[in-house]
C-alpha cells in the first residue's frame, strides 16, 4: 500500500515530465484505435459490399459450377438442401437462383447478359436487389417481369414497360428458347460489371424456360451471425458437401479478398508495433530521467534496507500509473474524435476494391473491444518498457550512488 | 407459314407470288393466300449481297438451295477469302461450315440475335418461325394500289417489335415494303422489295433493301442474279450436316 | 567555436540520455521513412506492374475506338507514326497491337477469348510478356511448315479447352467488315497463371492477327513507354497535339476505375501518414523537451557564470541538431538496407490482391531519395522547433530561479 502511494506521488513530483510522457502514450493509443477503426470500417464495407450485394456470405452450388458458370451444372433436386436450410437456425436467409448467360434484345439493340432467375421474396432478404431498384418496381412473382441493370438498360435503349426478348438455350437439350418480357424495374448496384451485365427474372419463370424443373444453380446464404460465415464448424459446411455439391463461405469464394484483408491486417500490425516501440522509447526515457533525479533518494532507501525487488516494483508501479493515466485521457480523446467521425465519416472519394464500390464517406465506427484490447496492450507494453529502467534502479549500489549524487 | 418465314423465303428463294385477284379480301385471307403460294417449293438461287456501313462497303456473292419451309443451304462464292463458307438452316437451327478450318460450327442459340454474315439481317430473321394468324392481330386497309396490313403482336407473342406494317401491291400481288416499329410507333427498320423482274417465268422483286433506321449509314442490299424453281436435282439429303461439308 | 565544442561535448556527457533521446528521434525517423516508402512503394509497384503488364504509359487509338471498339476503326498510317516514335526522345519503346474478341475451339469445348495481335519483338520492349511465359517458347512471326501461325494462350484457356503446347487452336470471330474470321493456330506457349489479366487472352503474331481479321497493315492500338513515367500526362498531351487525328491517352484515362481507386486509397493512407507524423512529432518533442527541462539547473549555472541568453539558445539548438543529425545518420545505416529489401523483395502475401483489376502479391516499398529526404527534413524542422521554447525558457530564467527549479 505504501509503495502504491509512493509510486503515485512520484508521478506528480515532476508534472511536466509526466504530462509529456502521458501525451505520448495517449496519442499512440488514440492513433492506433483510430487507424484500426478506419481499416475495420473499410474492410467491413468491402466484405459487406461483396456479401450483401449479390454473392451472399456463403454459397451452395454444383461442383465446378463456379469455374466456368456452365449452366448444365445445376442442383437438380434442391428440396432436401432447402429443408435443411429452413431448419438450420444458424442461417438467417437464403436465396435460390438460376444463372444462365443469355442474349437480350430490345427493338433497338441486343447484347449478352447473365440472366438470374431469383425468388423475389427470398432474394430481398438475402441480397441488395430490391433496395437497388432505382426505377420501376421490384419483382412480384408474375411471369413477364424483368429487372435490368442501369447500364444495360441504357445500351438497349429501354425504359419501364418496354419489350425485351431473351434468347438462350434450354439447358439439357440445347434447344433455342425465346421468351418475351417487359422491363419492370431498373437497378443500380454501383460496380460497372453488375450494372452492365445482369438481368433478373422470377425463379419459377427461369426454371420453366430452361426446363430444369425445381433445379437451381446457386443458393446464396446469409447467416444470423455473419462473423461465423467462414467457420468450418458450421453445419452447412460439415454436412452438405458431397461429390456433386459444394458449400463455401465468402473467404473461400473470394480468395483475393482474403489477401486484401491479410495485407491490411499486416499493415495495421506493423504500424501498431512501430507506434508502440516509439511510445515505449518515450516511456523508457521518462522513467530513466526520473530515476536519475532520484538516484540519491533511491540509494538511501536501498541503504536503509529496501530490497532491490522493492525498488524495481516501485519503478514498475510508476510505469503502470503512467500507462493508466494515459489510457484514461487517451480513451476520452478517442471517444470525442470517434463521435465526430461517426457523424461525419471520412471522405475518400470514389473507390472500388475487388469489384465493390465504396460510399463517398466511410463511417468510422468504434467498438467496445477496441477500448478494452488496445488500452490493455498499452499498459502491458508500458510495463515491459519499464522493466529495463526498473532493473537499472534495483541495481543501484548505494555507496556509489550517494557518492555520485554528492 | 409466317411473315418471318416468308421474309426468309423472299430472301432465299423468291417463290411464286401469283397475281390473283384478292381485292376486298380480309387481311387474314390475303395472308393465307400468300402463305399457300410459298408452300412446298424447292429452288436454286444465285444472289449478291451488298453490306453498307458508314465506314465500309462489302459485297458477297452467294449460291443457295431451298426445300420446303424449313430447309436451306447457302454458300459464299466470293470474295476469295470467304469462299466456301456455307450455312445450313434446318428448322430452327443453324450451322456454319468453315472450309479454312474444315469444321462445322453450330450457331449457338444465344448468337441467333446477331448479324448474319455481317449484314443487317440477324440469324434469327432467317430461321424464325411464328404463326402469323396465331401470333399477330391483323388489320387491313387499302391505299391506292396497295394493301396495307398492320400486324400487332398478341400479348404472348415473343418479338421485340411493337408493330409490323406490310405493304402489298394489289396487282400484280407483290410485297413492296415491311416496316418494323417499336411500341411507341417509331419505325426502327424497313425492308423494301423493289425492281420486279421475271425469274423462271415468274414476276418477283429482284432487290431487297434492309435499312436499320436507328443506325446511321447502315444498309444491306440483296440482288437476285438468277432463280430457278423446282429444279430436279434438289433432295432432302442436301440439307444435312454431311452434305454441308461437300461442294455442291 | 567554443559553443560548438560545448554542444558536442554535452551530448557525450550524459550518454545514456543522449542515447535514449537519439533512439526516439531515430526511431521516429525510421517509422516515418518506412511508412512513406510503403505507401509510395505499393502504388509505384502497382502502377509499374499495371503499366508494364499490358497497358503501357500511354496508349494511342483511332478516335472513338475506345468508346466503341469496332474492328474496322484502325490506325493505318503506321510508318509515319513509328518514325515519329523513333524520333521522339521521351518515348523509350512502343508496340503496335490488334485487338478483337473471338470464340476459341479446342478439341471439344469452346470458350470466348480476347485476341491480342502483337509484334513479338516490339511487345517485349514494352511489357513483361517474355517473363510471363509459363511453359513453352516465346513465339515469332513465322508460320510453320503447314502454314499455320503460332499462338500463345492464357492459362485459363489451356485449362478449359484442355489444350497444350503443340495442339491446334481454332479461332472464330468477326472480321473487319463483318465476315466470319476463322483460322487454325498452333499453341507455342502458355502465358501467366489463373490470376493474370490475360488468362483468357490469345496472343497472335501481328501479321497473323491482321490476316485473321481481314485487315491490311493496320493496328488498333499503340502502347508506349516513356522515359519519365511520372510525366506521362504531359507527354501524352504533347503527343495529342502532334497527332490531332488520333486519340492519345495516358494510362490514367485508360484505366479510370483503377486510377480513382488508387487515388482514393492514397488519400486514406495520407490520413494514416499524418497520424504517424503527428506521433513522431510528439515523440521527438517529448524527449527533447524532457532532456532540456532536466537540465534547467545546469543552464542556470551556465547563465550564472555569464553566458548570454542568445548563446544559451544557440547552445541548446546546436545540441539538438547535432543529436538529430547523429541519430538520423545512424538510422540511415539501419533503414537503407531495410527499405532496399522492401523495394526489391517485399512482403509476400499468400494470395494476390485484386485492386480494380490489377493483381499484386507483394507489399513493396519505394527506394528513392525522396523517401529518405522528406522525413529527414520534417524531423530536422521538428527537432529544431521543439528545442526553441525550452531554449527561450532557459534563457529567460534568472540563474537563481533555474537553480531552484524543482
Amino acid at each position: 500500500m505504501l509503495m502504491i502511494r509512493q509510486a503515485w506521488r512520484n508521478i506528480f513530483r515532476n508534472i511536466r515530465r509526466s504530462v509529456l510522457t502521458c501525451t505520448l502514450i495517449a496519442s499512440s493509443l488514440v492513433v492506433i484505435i483510430l487507424v484500426d477503426s478506419i481499416i475495420n470500417s473499410m474492410t467491413g464495407l468491402m466484405v459487406k459490399g461483396i456479401t450483401e450485394t449479390i454473392e451472399g456470405e456463403a454459397q451452395i452450388y454444383h461442383s465446378g459450377f463456379r469455374d466456368q458458370y456452365d449452366p448444365e451444372l445445376y442442383i437438380s433436386d434442391p428440396k432436401s438442401i432447402i429443408s435443411n436450410l429452413d431448419s438450420d437456425n444458424e442461417i438467417k436467409s437464403y436465396a435460390s437462383r438460376v444463372i444462365v448467360p443469355s442474349m437480350i434484345g430490345s427493338s433497338y439493340n441486343s447484347d449478352g447478359v447473365v440472366l438470374y432467375g431469383v425468388d423475389a421474396e427470398k432474394e430481398s432478404n438475402t441480397s441488395r436487389l430490391q433496395s437497388a431498384v432505382i426505377e420501376g418496381d421490384y419483382l412480384s412473382g408474375s411471369d413477364k417481369e424483368l429487372i435490368l441493370g442501369r447500364l444495360i438498360a441504357e445500351k438497349l435503349e429501354v425504359g419501364i414497360g418496354d419489350r425485351i426478348v431473351i434468347t438462350s438455350s434450354e439447358i439439357n437439350t440445347n434447344q433455342m428458347i425465346q421468351e418475351l418480357f417487359r422491363v419492370s424495374g431498373i437497378v443500380q448496384f454501383g460496380p460497372k460489371e453488375l450494372d452492365e451485365g445482369f438481368a433478373f427474372i422470377n425463379l419459377s419463370t427461369a426454371q420453366r424456360m430452361f426446363n430444369i424443373g425445381e433445379g437451381v444453380h446457386q443458393i446464396a446464404i446469409r447467416f444470423t451471425n455473419p462473423e461465423l460465415a467462414n467457420s468450418p464448424d458450421l453445419d452447412i459446411y460439415k454436412t452438405l458437401p458431397s461429390d456433386t455439391l459444394e458449400a463455401k463461405g465468402w473467404l473461400a469464394l473470394q480468395p483475393g479478398l482474403g489477401a486484401m484483408l491479410e495485407m491490411t491486417g499486416l499493415s495495421t500490425l506493423i504500424m501498431g508495433a512501430i507506434l508502440f516501440i516509439l511510445a515505449s522509447l518515450g516511456v523508457v526515457n521518462s522513467i530513466f530521467m526520473s530515476i536519475y533525479e532520484r538516484t540519491y533518494e533511491l540509494a538511501v532507501s536501498k541503504a536503509i534496507g529496501t530490497r532491490p525487488s522493492g525498488i524495481a516494483s516501485l519503478v514498475l508501479l510508476e510505469g503502470l500509473f503512467l500507462a493508466l493515466i494515459s489510457c484514461f485521457f487517451g480513451i476520452i480523446i478517442t471517444v470525442i474524435l470517434g463521435i465526430f467521425l461517426k457523424e461525419n465519416g471520412l471522405s475518400l472519394g470514389v473507390m472500388e476494391f475487388s469489384g465493390v464500390a465504396f460510399p463517398d464517406n466511410i463511417p468510422v465506427i468504434l467498438t467496445l473491444d477496441q477500448f478494452v484490447n488496445f488500452p490493455f496492450y498499452v499498459v502491458l507494453l508500458t510495463l515491459v518498457a519499464a522493466i529495463y529502467p526498473a532493473i537499472f534502479a534495483a541495481r543501484i549500489v548505494p555507496a556509489q550512488a550517494v557518492q555520485k549524487a554528492l | 407459314m409466317t411473315l418471318d418465314l416468308k421474309l426468309l423465303y423472299t430472301i432465299l428463294s423468291l417463290s411464286i407470288l401469283l397475281p390473283i385477284n384478292l381485292l376486298s379480301q380480309s387481311a387474314q385471307s390475303i395472308i393465307d393466300e400468300v402463305e399457300k403460294l410459298y408452300q412446298g417449293n424447292s429452288s436454286r438461287v444465285k444472289m449478291t449481297m451488298i453490306i453498307q456501313t458508314e465506314d465500309y462497303e462489302r459485297s458477297l456473292s452467294l449460291e443457295g438451295i431451298t426445300l420446303g419451309d424449313d430447309l436451306a443451304n447457302f454458300r459464299i462464292l466470293s470474295p476469295k477469302k470467304d469462299k466456301g463458307i456455307a450455312t445450313l438452316m434446318r428448322f430452327k437451327e443453324m450451322w456454319n461450315f468453315l472450309p479454312k478450318i474444315d469444321r462445322v460450327i453450330k450457331v449457338p442459340p444465344s448468337m441467333m440475335m446477331s448479324s448474319w454474315m455481317g449484314s443487317d439481317f440477324t440469324n434469327d430473321d432467317l430461321v424464325k418461325q411464328t404463326n402469323l394468324s396465331e401470333e399477330y392481330d391483323l388489320s387491313l386497309s387499302e391505299k391506292d394500289d396497295k394493301y396495307i396490313i398492320n400486324l400487332i403482336p398478341r400479348v404472348s407473342t415473343v418479338t421485340v417489335w411493337g408493330k409490323i406494317q406490310y405493304h402489298i401491291l394489289k396487282n400484280p400481288l407483290l410485297p413492296t415494303k415491311q416496316i418494323f416499329y417499336d411500341e411507341k410507333g417509331l419505325a426502327i427498320r424497313q425492308l423494301d422489295f423493289i425492281e420486279s423482274k421475271i425469274f423462271d417465268g415468274k414476276l418477283l422483286p429482284s432487290k431487297l433493301v434492309m435499312v436499320p433506321l436507328n443506325k446511321v449509314g447502315h444498309k444491306t442490299i440483296i440482288i437476285y442474279d438468277s432463280v430457278s424453281f423446282d429444279p430436279d436435282d434438289i433432295s432432302e439429303d442436301m440439307f444435312t450436316l454431311r452434305y454441308l461439308k461437300r461442294r455442291f | 567555436m567554443l559553443i560548438l565544442r560545448m554542444a558536442f561535448r554535452n551530448l557525450f556527457r550524459q550518454y545514456r540520455r543522449t542515447i535514449l533521446t537519439g533512439l526516439s528521434i531515430g526511431g521516429g525517423y525510421i517509422v516515418f521513412v518506412l511508412s512513406v516508402s510503403l505507401v509510395e512503394g505499393s502504388y509505384g509497384n502497382v502502377i509499374d506492374i499495371f503499366t508494364k503488364d499490358s497497358v503501357g504509359h500511354i496508349q494511342i487509338h483511332r478516335k472513338s475506338y475506345r468508346e466503341k471498339p469496332k474492328t474496322y476503326l484502325t490506325i493505318d498510317n503506321r510508318k509515319e507514326l513509328e518514325e515519329l516514335f523513333y524520333k521522339e526522345s521521351q518515348i523509350i519503346s512502343f508496340t503496335p497491337r490488334v485487338l478483337s474478341m473471338a470464340l476459341a475451339y479446342g478439341k471439344e469445348k469452346s470458350t470466348p477469348v480476347k485476341v491480342l495481335g502483337i509484334d513479338p519483338n516490339l511487345e517485349a520492349d514494352v511489357t513483361r510478356i517474355k517473363e510471363k511465359i509459363f511453359t513453352g517458347d516465346y513465339f515469332d512471326s513465322t508460320p510453320n511448315a503447314d502454314g499455320y501461325y503460332k499462338a500463345m494462350i492464357g492459362s485459363s484457356i489451356a485449362e478449359s479447352l484442355k489444350i497444350n503446347i503443340g495442339d491446334e487452336l481454332i479461332l472464330i470471330g468477326q472480321g473487319a467488315e463483318g465476315s466470319i474470321a476463322n483460322d487454325i493456330f498452333i499453341v507455342s506457349s502458355i502465358v501467366g497463371n489463373e490470376n493474370s489479366f490475360d488468362k483468357m487472352t490469345v496472343y497472335l503474331p501481328l501479321v497473323a492477327s491482321q490476316s485473321f481479321l481481314s485487315l491490311s497493315d493496320e493496328v488498333h492500338q499503340y502502347a508506349l513507354l516513356v522515359n519519365k513515367p511520372k510525366r506521362n500526362l504531359e507527354i501524352a498531351a504533347e503527343l495529342q497535339e502532334t497527332l490531332s487525328n488520333l486519340d492519345v491517352a495516358p494510362w490514367q484515362r485508360i484505366e479510370t476505375t483503377f486510377y480513382q481507386t488508387m487515388q482514393a486509397d492514397r488519400k486514406g493512407n495520407n490520413y494514416t501518414l499524418i497520424l504517424i507524423v503527428f506521433l513522431v512529432f510528439v515523440g521527438v518533442l517529448n524527449t527533447i523537451l524532457m532532456s532540456v527541462l532536466e537540465r534547467t539547473k545546469e543552464f542556470g549555472v551556465i547563465r550564472a557564470i555569464g553566458c548570454r541568453p542568445s548563446k544559451l539558445i544557440l547552445l541548446i539548438n546546436l545540441e539538438t541538431i547535432f543529436l538529430t543529425f547523429l541519430s538520423i545518420s545512424i538510422s540511415l545505416i539501419i533503414v537503407i538496407p531495410m527499405i532496399y529489401w522492401f523495394a526489391n523483395t517485399g512482403l509476400l502475401l499468400s494470395e494476390p490482391i485484386d485492386m480494380g483489376g490489377v493483381m499484386f502479391q507483394h507489399m513493396r516499398g519505394e527506394f528513392s531519395l525522396n523517401v529518405f529526404l522528406k522525413p529527414m527534413i520534417i524531423v530536422f524542422i521538428t527537432s529544431f522547433l521543439v528545442s526553441l521554447p525550452p531554449g527561450f525558457r532557459a534563457a529567460r530564467m534568472t540563474p537563481k530561479n533555474a537553480m531552484d527549479f524543482n
